[in-house]
């Protein structure tokens, strides 16, 4: 009996210690994510803004409006004055230096009350006033729905197949010996080391001779061939995988795709589930493809594309750029939420016996 | 091992071909689509199947100058209907490029023999960055006999480029002025710029004066306002929290803004000698010291900040009291939304003479178009008296063409301002007789290069206070001097 | 001695080897009809626009001029090694800390000490899908020393005056300027925190549970077995990272315009190619630029996978 009171003492410290720790690590994690997210914040209020808040001086963080009062037909900011001893909010009909003409709103009667000091030094009323509008006149704006599914089309598509061929290229880098491999290996890397600028004009210069200029072809069919980054990642992967259970069913018979499918394929979901992720958003947000294959083409635009037409020349209309995109990052945010599920599943044991 | 690698090149070569071929095969649906539907419209209009007549294509390629903000998307498309519809030799098709990207993607089509056909608007900055890309237009224009009369003479040989040929024909000018906002001054208790060239300034106290630089420096300072509301003339003055500027060379570059002093080329006039006018000094100096000592132009940093932002720029956030810009600027995208009044007022002299510099744009042929004739037939209908007019209230340039210059404001006023019928259009009638001989526009040796190396220099002046600017001209001359003398 | 152990003895392959190579190449096969289709003749044109005068504007008079342009970039313009030293140095300031700080979200987003990671990891991987317009409008934004609010909040919770001209000028300080790009690149770092965490699925559970049955605390777990197995990943990120980083482009282009402001700090070797090809017209010159940075960046990566023996671990690795 005393035996079973002593043991069950260390497991309770323990179970606090941890969750000290767990407190502590999560804080240091959220306190993280605050700082970072930081940005994202700004990107998230300026969406709310008005057009012209920016230009407000004085105007604060959040998306806000100055308070107006209607005076005679027209439209005046409301300030806190310091007249007569107390503190009034009055509209401020004429502004002047030194001197302003201003009028009570709650005795309007009165008319306009000269008031000698600086309108500038004034505090306005500001009022919370998310413009929720701006999603909507940015969805109107660049026919979102139509975006949207182009750039969904795109990035499922070459996702598909980046995937495919890439696991099956790795695979054969990772596991078979072929002569001269490293060769081979670094000229695929090769694609990748070579700044693609340089090849830009020469590749489009072939597309065009295919035909394929203006169409969405020269954006997908790499895809399904293969991209170097891919292959390199998916092959560090398999290489990671012991090669028992291989070597197990290779005696009993199994032949290359069968291995590939049902022993390299499941044991490399997280891997596959991380490079698909990475291509479904590297296409999401691809902006200079799309763009010199797909100009004079409106109706195929992607997302990154279509936004360019809230650039004015010389200018932009921030909110609603800022709005558009977050409209844009809802997608991608939902499917890797629930992408997690497959790439966060550990792995228990090797399988090989020792 | 060698015969599987050969294998596989010969199977790779097959199918690539027959990728190729299967594609020559088809066309892209979008013609198709387009086909069936001329085919399905024909037949509900005529009782006889009329085969439809194979339209020639001609791609006009926006982005280079204006047309690229989604506001003129509509409008340009409708032009395009329009010139479709009236004719049935050429198919018209637009391509809109975002101005940001314009450039680069026009270059890997030339570059790629997939040129367009007609690039424009394009004012003589995007022209002579594609130095040599041009077609010329003079045998064009003497077979089809095109009248070139119709235009200002000195406007045609703006066009005509030294080894190049007759590059383009005049479409749009588009004069420039001081844009100022009327609050500001009621607030600050000051008269308006002056409406005409040649009017004096009345200053508060009533004394009249020249309207010219230095009295452009004294009001800009009078309207350059700290967030205790002194002025930039005050001594209390707190250059830390400016809330309010007074005046700016909005959107333009170095050599534009020297020509606000005076006209002048960077290059001497035997092409090889870099030089910096002694007006464009003089200009950068006092910008400088504008932007760091009288505080009345906002500097880099200012002009970054939040207060200073609005979808046409600076001017628009309503905290900058004048700037110096064309006419495409008074387009409903820069000021359309604006909550205060604005207008129109006189350039400013310096040394007595004024120079109000002009910025004009054309549309331009590449030599690349598979089709130059069928390019500049649709060019033709383009420039036409009813389709002129149209496209230049979408770009907000004045036309070339005389006879429609008297008639052309009230048109312009009521499709992009309709409420506001004070806009003082004569001074931009007016600013024609100042534009700026030799354009700051024109060209210079390594034009791109040069471009990029004023603009490194000017980039760090309005960066950086302290800078002798002297010294930094010197440098800059000698810099460019490097230049010029690698490009013979 | 040293000439003997550089020949490999030519071996014949037996009947076994010979049916590997072939499978092998099978599945190599996509990616070679890829290669052959898409990028072979590109790549040799690209090294052909080297050995020319090429004016995209004017495709029709580009000529053929030798090694001229290689001549010149490797002897007289001076800019090239400059512009890649700068390359070198930012690539020294911003690879350990981006590599570092996904790493070290990877390993926290995969404790069992954390509550909410799958909200978390959500959070820190959604700045990445921004597009990039809008993170351009927000970090220009932000970073604003006038009215931005990086330095707004500085100045709020510690009362140094940073705000302004005379504070912190992060886009246009020489001083700080490699650290704004940090700290942007920063905010991307999503992509390589879910490969981390990708290949942290890949370490069996089971060695976790017996290094604490054995008595190992946290930072034992991490180094003697967690790092270890990881090499592969920490590998890839590693070569890709510094080819990536050699090929620095977009921040300084969308941040600074490309000027190379301030004191042509921002001039990375890609952003002088940039501006050689599709500023000043030489694509010749500009596809010798590239070339150039290609060979470099095929030494170090082939002398990296040269490293690669040493310290990283394949479980399932070569056979020999």
């Amino acid at each position: 009996m005393t035996g079973k009171i002593l043991t069950s003492r260390k497991p309770l410290t323990r179970k606090i210690k941890n969750r000290i720790i767990a407190v502590l690590v999560t804080s240091l994690t959220i306190a993280i994510l605050v700082v970072f997210l930081i940005p994202m914040i700004y990107g998230i209020v300026t969406s709310l803004k008005t057009e012209g808040q920016f230009a407000k001086v004085g105007a604060p963080w959040w998306p806000a409006t100055e308070g107006q009062y209607e005076y005679e037909g027209e439209s005046y900011e409301v300030f806190k004055v310091p007249i007569d001893g107390e503190i009034k909010k009055m509209a401020l009909v004429v502004k002047g230096r030194g001197q302003s003409q201003l009028v009570d709103i709650d005795n309007p009667e009165a008319g306009l009350i000269v008031w000698d000091g600086e309108w500038r030094q004034l505090e306005p009323i500001w009022e919370f006033d998310p413009q929720w509008g701006n999603f909507l006149e940015a969805w109107n704006t660049i026919n979102f729905p139509r975006l949207l599914g182009n750039t969904f089309m795109y990035a499922s598509i070459t996702t598909f197949g980046a995937v495919l061929s890439a696991s099956l290229v790795a695979y054969g880098f990772a596991r078979f010996r072929i002569p001269k491999k490293s060769i081979l290996f670094m000229l695929m890397l090769s694609t990748v080391i070579l700044p693609s600028a340089v090849t830009l004009i020469p590749m489009y210069f072939v597309f065009l001779q295919f035909g394929w200029v203006g169409t969405w072809l020269p954006l997908i069919v790499p895809a399904f061939f293969s991209w170097g980054t891919n292959v390199f990642l998916i092959r560090q992967f398999i290489m990671s995988i012991p090669r028992g259970v291989d070597e197990a069913a290779m005696m009993d018979g199994a032949g290359p795709f069968r291995i590939f499918f049902s022993i390299i394929i499941p044991q490399s979901v997280p891997a596959l589930t991380a490079v698909a992720l990475f291509h479904f958003f590297y296409a999401w947000n691809d902006f200079f493809g799309p763009l010199i294959y797909l100009a004079g083409n409106p109706e195929k635009y992607p997302i990154t594309v279509g936004l360019t037409a809230f650039n004015r020349l010389y200018a932009q209309s921030f909110n609603l750029i800022q709005a558009a995109a977050l409209v844009t990052v809802i997608v991608p945010v939902i499917i890797f939420f629930f992408a997690q599920r497959f790439f966060m599943q550990g792995i228990v044991i090797t399988g090989i016996e020792k | 091992m060698k015969k599987i690698l050969l294998w596989m090149l010969v199977v790779s070569i097959v199918v690539v071909f027959s990728m190729v071929g299967s594609l020559i095969g088809c066309k892209p649906e979008a013609e198709e689509e387009v086909v069936a539907e001329e085919e399905v419209a024909e037949e509900e209009e005529e009782e006889v199947v009329v085969v439809p007549v194979e339209k020639t294509e001609v791609r006009w390629f926006v982005g280079l100058g204006a047309g690229s903000d989604e506001g003129t998307f509509a409008p340009q498309e409708a032009v395009v209907e329009e010139i479709n519809a009236a004719q049935d030799k050429y198919e018209m098709i637009l391509e809109i490029v975002d101005n940001d990207v314009a450039y680069d993607t026009l270059a890997i089509q030339i570059a790629a023999y997939n040129a367009p056909d007609i690039v424009g608007p394009v004012g003589i900055r995007g022209r002579d960055s594609f130095f040599g890309a041009w077609l010329d237009m003079q045998p064009l224009i003497d077979a089809s006999s095109y009248d070139l009369s119709v235009y200002d003479p000195a406007l045609v040989d703006f066009y005509l480029v030294k080894e190049e040929g007759q590059l383009g024909i005049p479409f749009g000018i588009f004069p420039s002025f001081i844009l100022y906002n009327l609050d500001l001054f009621d607030e600050a208790g000051l008269n308006y710029p002056p409406a005409q060239y040649g009017e004096m300034y009345v200053m508060p106290d009533g004394t009249e004066v020249e309207w010219n630089m230095d009295t452009l420096r004294e009001v800009g300072m009078l309207l350059t306002v700290d967030a205790n509301g002194n002025d930039a003339t005050s001594p209390d003055f707190d250059s830390e929290s400016i809330v309010q500027f007074g005046f700016l060379n909005q959107f333009t570059d170095p050599r534009g803004i020297g020509t606000f002093f005076g006209a002048g080329s960077i290059v001497a006039d035997d092409g090889v000698t870099a030089q910096i006018p002694d007006t464009w000094a003089a200009a950068f100096k006092w910008v400088y010291d504008g932007m760091w000592t009288d505080w009345f132009i906002p500097n880099a940093a200012y002009q970054a900040a939040d207060f200073m932002q609005g979808a046409g720029g600076p001017f628009s956030s309503g905290n900058l009291a004048m700037i110096h810009i064309h006419t495409w600027y008074v387009a409903p995208w820069a000021l359309g939304e604006v909550a205060f009044d604005w207008n129109l007022a006189a350039t400013p002299s310096y040394n007595g003479v004024v120079t109000s510099k002009m910025h004009a744009d054309t549309f331009c042929i590449p030599k690349g178009s598979k089709n130059p004739e069928a390019a500049f037939e649709v060019l033709t209908y383009m420039l036409s008296e009813e389709i002129a007019p149209k496209l230049l209230t979408i770009y907000g340039g004045m036309p070339a063409r005389l006879a429609l210059q008297d008639t052309y404001f009230d048109t312009y006023t009521e499709t992009n301002f309709p409420d506001k019928d004070d806009i003082n259009w004569d001074v931009v009638v007016a600013g024609m007789a100042y534009a700026d001989n030799p354009n700051h526009e024109s060209f210079m040796p390594a034009f791109q290069e040069t471009t990029d190396k004023y603009n490194e220099f000017y980039n760090t002046w309005a960066n950086t206070s302290g800078l002798d600017l002297d010294a930094e001209i010197t440098a800059l001359t000698e810099a460019l001097q490097t230049i010029f003398t690698a490009a013979q | 001695m040293a000439l003997s152990a550089l020949r490999k003895p030519r071996v014949r392959m037996t009947q076994l080897q010979k049916k590997e190579a072939k499978w092998g190449l099978l599945f190599l096969t996509p990616w070679m009809i890829g290669f052959l289709a898409f990028y072979f003749l590109p790549m040799l044109a690209s090294f052909a626009f080297s050995l020319m005068n090429f004016n995209p504007a004017v495709p029709d008079e580009a000529a053929f001029i030798g090694f001229q342009n290689w001549k010149q970039a490797i002897i007289t313009d001076k800019e090239v090694l400059l512009s890649f030293i700068r390359t070198i140095k930012f690539a020294g300031i911003s690879l350990p800390i981006t590599l570092g700080f996904a790493l070290f979200l990877a390993i926290i987003l995969n404790s069992k000490n954390v509550m909410g990671k799958a909200l978390y990891r959500t959070l820190f991987y959604m700045p990445s899908t921004i597009p990039l317009v809008a993170t351009v409008l927000i970090w220009n934004g932000v970073l604003s020393e006038q009215t931005g609010w990086i330095n707004v909040i500085i100045q709020k919770l510690t009362g140094i005056q940073v705000v302004g001209t005379e504070g912190l000028r992060w886009l246009a300080d020489p001083r700080l300027i490699y650290y704004t790009y940090t700290m942007f690149g920063l905010w991307g770092v999503g992509n390589a925190m879910i490969i981390f965490l990708a290949g942290l699925q890949g370490v069996p559970t089971e060695y976790y549970e017996a290094a604490e049955i054995d008595g190992a605390n946290w930072l034992q777990r991490l180094y003697k077995i967690t790092i270890p197995l990881i090499t592969p990943v920490i590998f890839y990120q590693l070569v890709l990272g510094v080819i990536t980083t050699l090929q620095y482009f977009l921040a300084p282009f969308v941040l600074n315009q490309g000027t190379g402001f301030p004191n042509g700090m921002t001039r990375f070797f890609m952003v002088y190619f940039y501006k050689q090809s599709f500023t000043f017209f030489n694509m010749g010159y500009g596809a010798t630029l590239a070339w150039i940075m290609f060979i470099a960046a095929l030494i170090l990566t082939i002398t990296l996978f040269g490293t690669a023996k040493y310290w990283v671990y394949y479980a399932g690795g070569e056979r020999k």
